[in-house]
């Protein structure tokens, strides 16, 4: 995998020479530690009202504290009772799964596809795949709906991620704009050594693109995680759910009625968010510690 | 390199498990073997439980029917008690019948999609709201066949209520609850204002005027007490209404919002907001409002008067027992109590392929013994948390009579004990928009009028004028197929 | 740059190597085209006949030709949620690539011990349910307590209604929208790691300053990603929906009303499914799409001139 293996190994990031440099005051690298800080804190603030206002009592919930007084736990207890969490779980996590990895592999071949070779109609059929982007997808709800309805797919997990098997123009997009951005060298290099294309995508497209590839699995993890519509709309039985589906059910259940009970609807959220958190916090740095031990980059 | 073997490995298993899963979606689906194995053990039940049936019919030969099979139900969510308990009560009278229940209120683009592809559930729990915009399209069964056969006494539903489902002579749905609107006042304001509770007279404009004026607290000129809330826009219709008018004729077919008593009463209504500084100012004001919460607008005395809607009552039983509240009728100008009454209704779908369950349960869900088994097991669960019970309301008068008259019992609360006498006494004085196949569109045309001229982009009579132009195309438009 | 062009070969041979590069790349398109003709393509031509007709979705759709088209032209709601969504694209595309990218040099630069926690925290406003943020929001946005004129108050402005004055409607939530580009700041620090580290050192030694190598190595570098999240996040906001829907029009509504806060895409999800006009919403769905095609050409055109790919 080292290909250009001759190259000069830098050890030190951007920042570190920014660091040495004897220019920068203390001064400066203060202000920047607190910008930094301050921003931070405005990005996390959301997620903190949102674990604050769930640990509150119902007739505290939407109140300016940032600290519960008392802390309620009995919030996350009544959603545990109130429905079956771990069912949903698995669904998500199966369908999160299966979706993410489907259009990882679907969208690189595609995406491989789109911008190594040179073939006539390739810019229209590119033009194509991003035009499906573009119609909003309200309108394409109910055929799609039949679609899947014709192949007895209705109340299965099976139309929450399947259609990922066939690629999506985001990513599609995504990854084409990585691939792009290889030198196209190597490939001719390994033609010139008898890889076929097949090989020359596995080989050397796929490790050169770990970054992108992750990024697209997190993302698609993260969508399918959150994605309502369609669980809602093929779903019937109550253990095929997943959890943004349970907790709409849940919103349905303790928001309305005359309960308004905000604080098991936003301890759910919690319980729904959290996996996400602890994803992306591994995921993030597999990939971005991960790419230095790949070839170009020594 | 190791991370990169690693990676590849990751890769391999990826596809592996994908493949796995798309041969096993595509040919031997294991959720498929369950459910053909759960359906056969179904119908080993079932065939068990005709037996009995069979038995039990040698018996008594005069059941019509009986009501089995399966019921397919969308929209309702088993949430409180209130909901279980009467489920229950339908689970106990009819054992046979295999419930299965789509949790979460209903959702348009989840019905929508299922009736556009055929995929009907059997029967369905809505605002009452859209129930004519389905049964105009054929979306629902018309329900004379269901009460006849199973004998429902239509008689006990709230006149209003059975108005709002019934399109062009028809009944399709069996009403539910019963919300209705009455005056919360904040006697700490009046209080304070030197208002007399005399005073909150609806019937008199001039008077609520300066009522509000007086309740209004200014302080460095920010508002820090609203006189009288109207509620806009959605408590338009019963300004109206208590202006002696009405938005929509009676048969949903023509828009009166151009009628100068609906201008009239969007003006007044809209002037209220004028003495707390103009309604952007009255809006983030009460935006700030605790509003579900131990320190609401009445117990921080941020507010005079409001119309409300009487689950209100329930959230501040809850979150502020002590508050000192005054619960009065809302009058028509000529001295009559009004109330505006919306609610959920259950309905079925054309397609169902279990009237004989559907019905029976809408008959049973809603009967005054189910309401009063639910209304029941609240008391019996307040009096344990040592709370007050506030009575649950109906759109069934037999059963509201023995819940107010029987199940409930004085709490001890004077103000509540006062608010719940009030609320039981005003839901005879209800009334409901009539039904319409455009009623969505209907009601978004007079609230996007209402929020321009609070926005002051127009004049009442220049919205109204323009909202009447767009409600009537689309009723015209809706009628029209 | 490629080894092919400086190649010479006979004609015959390029053709043969055009076929057999054609074939091979269809090869690797085939899993979008047989999804494109199942799931894109049917439903696309289902919704383009759909709007030429009047379509309820309870009831068999009517042929009418045009008419959704003229209705369309006569619609003031048309034109004002037109105008709201391009406002809000207008301002959201610009900041949002910028409030990105300073974000992810800044990241990029943080030590790596406390990259992930940073990385994490930046990303968590895009992890959270969008009920959650809308009803943060609207606290932050009030105009009295929000935290937003509190800060402002501080240096001594006089905040505006962030929620009831029409005019201010979508700056707030332009501003909440910013709080979410997550997304777009990973994708930048995937391509800052991109970039080959020798070219930054090459420079150094050439006495080149911060600000320009950012603008003559990084920016170059990059330029394949930021025309990727510039033309995505065009056409993603200019389909804005679900936090807005949350916000203005769903159960937390903050019922403040106008119509500057109703996006197009919320106009037409609302004609589709609670005014039941399904032939209209595929009609303004064509209309918004012929839009955001035509955009996009011309984005993909100027981008000629300044993006920058290694491989070609």
């Amino acid at each position: 995998m080292n290909i250009e293996s001759g190259k000069t190994v830098i050890p030190t990031t951007f920042w570190n020479k920014i660091y040495n440099n004897n220019t920068k005051s203390i001064a400066s690298k203060t202000i920047y530690i607190l910008v930094l800080l301050f921003v931070t804190a405005l990005f996390i603030l959301p997620f903190l009202w949102l674990i604050s206002a769930s640990l509150k009592i119902r007739s505290e919930v939407f109140n300016f504290e940032w600290i519960p007084d008392p802390v309620a736990w009995i919030n996350y207890a009544k959603v545990w009772e109130a429905v079956p969490l771990l069912t949903w779980a698995k669904n998500s996590v199966l369908v999160g799964f299966l979706a993410a990895i489907a259009v990882v592999v679907s969208c690189s071949l595609v995406a491989f596809g789109f911008s190594y070779f040179r073939f006539p109609g390739r810019d229209f059929l590119f033009g194509l795949v991003l035009g499906t982007m573009m119609l909003p997808g309200a309108v394409t709800l109910i055929p799609v709906y039949m679609v899947w309805d014709k192949l007895g797919q209705i109340n299965s997990l099976t139309p929450l991620w399947a259609q990922n098997l066939f690629g999506s123009a985001f990513y599609i997009f995504l990854m084409r704009q990585f691939f792009l951005s290889l030198p196209r060298e190597l490939f001719e290099a390994a033609r010139v050594d008898g890889a076929s294309y097949l090989q020359m995508w596995y080989k050397i497209a796929l490790p050169l693109t770990q970054t992108a590839m992750i990024v697209v699995f997190i993302f698609e993890f993260k969508a399918s995680w959150a994605e309502l519509q369609k669980s809602l709309i093929y779903l019937q039985n109550n253990m095929l759910f997943t959890l943004p589906r349970g907790l709409k059910a849940i919103l349905d259940r303790f928001g309305q009625g005359g309960e308004m009970q905000w604080e098991i609807v936003l301890a759910a959220s919690v319980i729904v968010t959290i996996p996400m958190v602890i994803l992306f916090f591994m995921g993030q740095r597999y990939f971005m510690e991960g790419i230095s031990t790949t070839g170009r980059k020594g | 390199m190791l991370e990169g073997k690693k990676f590849n490995l990751f890769l391999k298993v990826g596809i592996l498990l994908m493949l796995t899963s798309i041969i096993f979606t595509a040919c031997a689906p294991t959720t498929v073997v369950e459910t053909v194995e759960k359906v056969v053990e179904k119908e080993v039940i079932q065939t068990q439980i005709i037996e009995q049936i069979v038995e039990q019919e040698v018996v008594i030969t005069a059941t019509p029917s009986p009501v089995t099979g399966t019921l397919n139900v969308l929209g309702f969510t088993q949430g409180d008690e209130i909901a279980k308990v009467r489920v229950d009560t339908f689970i106990e009278k009819f054992p046979q019948v295999e419930l299965v229940m789509t949790e979460g209120s209903l959702d348009a683009q989840q019905f929508l999609t299922a009736v556009a592809s055929g995929n009907v559930p059997d029967l369905i729990y809505t605002n009452r709201d859209v129930l004519s915009t389905y049964a105009t399209r054929g979306a629902l069964l018309p329900l004379d066949d269901c009460v006849a056969r199973q004998d429902i006494d239509m008689t006990q539903y709230r006149e209003s209520a059975v108005k709002q489902v019934t399109v062009a002579g028809s009944l399709y749905g069996i009403p539910e609850f019963f919300n209705i609107i009455t005056v919360l006042v904040n006697d700490k304001a009046l209080a304070d204002a030197g208002v007399a509770i005399e005073d909150i007279d609806t019937s008199d404009w001039d008077k609520i005027k300066e009522v509000n004026e007086k309740l209004t607290r200014m302080t460095d000129g920010k508002v820090t007490r609203i006189g009288f809330d109207p509620k806009l826009p959605e408590f338009l219709p019963l300004w109206v209404a208590a202006n002696g008018g009405a938005m929509l004729s009676d048969d949903g077919r023509t828009a009166l919002l151009d009628d100068p008593i609906v201008v009239e009463a969007l003006e007044f209504a809209v002037a209220l907001h004028e003495p707390a500084g103009g309604r952007q100012d009255f809006m983030a004001f009460r935006d700030t409002w605790d509003f579900f919460g131990s320190q609401n607008q009445f117990m921080s005395d941020q507010l005079g008067a409001f119309p409300m809607e009487q689950w209100y009552v329930n959230v501040l039983v809850g979150s502020s027992p002590d508050v000192e509240l005054a619960v009065l009728p809302f009058l028509t100008r000529e001295g009559e109590i009004i109330t505006y009454a919306t609610g959920n209704t259950w309905a079925i779908p054309r397609g169902s392929k279990n009237l004989d369950a559907a019905c029976a349960f809408m008959k049973t869900v809603t009967s005054p013994e189910a309401w009063t088994a639910a209304a029941q097991t609240r008391a019996d669960m307040r009096a344990e948390e040592g709370t007050t019970f506030t009575g649950v309301y109906t759109a069934n008068k037999l059963a509201d009579q023995i819940i107010f008259g029987e199940i409930m019992q004085p709490s001890g609360s004077e103000v509540f004990d006062a608010a719940v006498k009030v609320l039981v006494e005003v839901q005879d004085y209800a009334f409901s928009m009539p039904a319409s196949p455009a009623g969505s569109e209907f009601k978004q045309a007079w609230q996007d009028a209402v929020n321009r001229v609070l926005a002051g982009e127009q004049t009442a009579a220049e919205a109204l004028a323009q909202a009447q132009q767009e409600a009537q195309d689309a009723l015209d438009k809706a009628w029209s197929r | 740059m490629s080894v092919l062009q400086n190649e010479i070969r006979p004609k015959k041979r390029i053709s043969n190597l055009q076929k057999k590069e054609t074939l091979a790349a269809l090869g690797f398109i085939s899993p979008w085209i047989i999804g494109f003709i199942v799931f894109t393509f049917g439903p696309m031509i289902a919704s383009l006949y759909l709007s030429l007709t009047e379509y309820d979705i309870l009831r068999p759709p009517l042929y009418v030709g045009l008419d959704n088209y003229a209705q369309l032209l006569k619609d003031p709601k048309i034109a004002k949620s037109l105008y709201n969504s391009f406002f809000y694209a207008i301002l959201h595309v610009p900041l949002a690539t910028i409030v990105a990218l300073a974000m992810a040099v800044v990241l990029n630069n943080v030590p790596r011990r406390a990259a992930g926690f940073f990385r994490t925290a930046f990303y968590l406003p895009s992890i959270t349910p969008s009920v959650a943020i809308g009803t943060l929001w609207l606290w932050l946005l009030n105009p009295r307590i929000g935290l937003i004129n509190r800060g402002l108050e501080f240096i001594g402005i006089n905040g505006p209604n962030w929620i009831a004055d029409p005019n201010w409607v979508k700056p707030g939530i332009v501003l909440m929208s910013l709080w979410s580009v997550g997304g777009t700041i990973i994708i930048y620090l995937a391509a800052l790691r991109e970039v080959p580290k020798e070219l930054y050192e090459a420079s150094r030694i050439d006495g080149a300053s911060n600000w320009k190598q950012f603008t003559k190595i990084t920016l170059p570098m990059i330029s394949g990603s930021i025309f990727f999240t510039l033309i995505v996040n065009t056409i993603g906001s200019l389909q804005i929906f679900s936090e807005v829907y949350t916000m203005y029009f769903g159960q937390m509504n903050a019922s403040t009303g106008t119509d500057s806060a109703l996006f197009f895409v919320i106009y037409l999800f609302r004609q589709a499914f609670e005014f039941l006009n399904m032939g209209y919403a595929s009609a303004m769905a064509w209309v918004l799409f012929v839009i955001v095609m035509v955009l996009t050409v011309i984005q993909m055109a100027f981008s000629k001139r300044w993006v920058y790919y290694e491989g070609e």
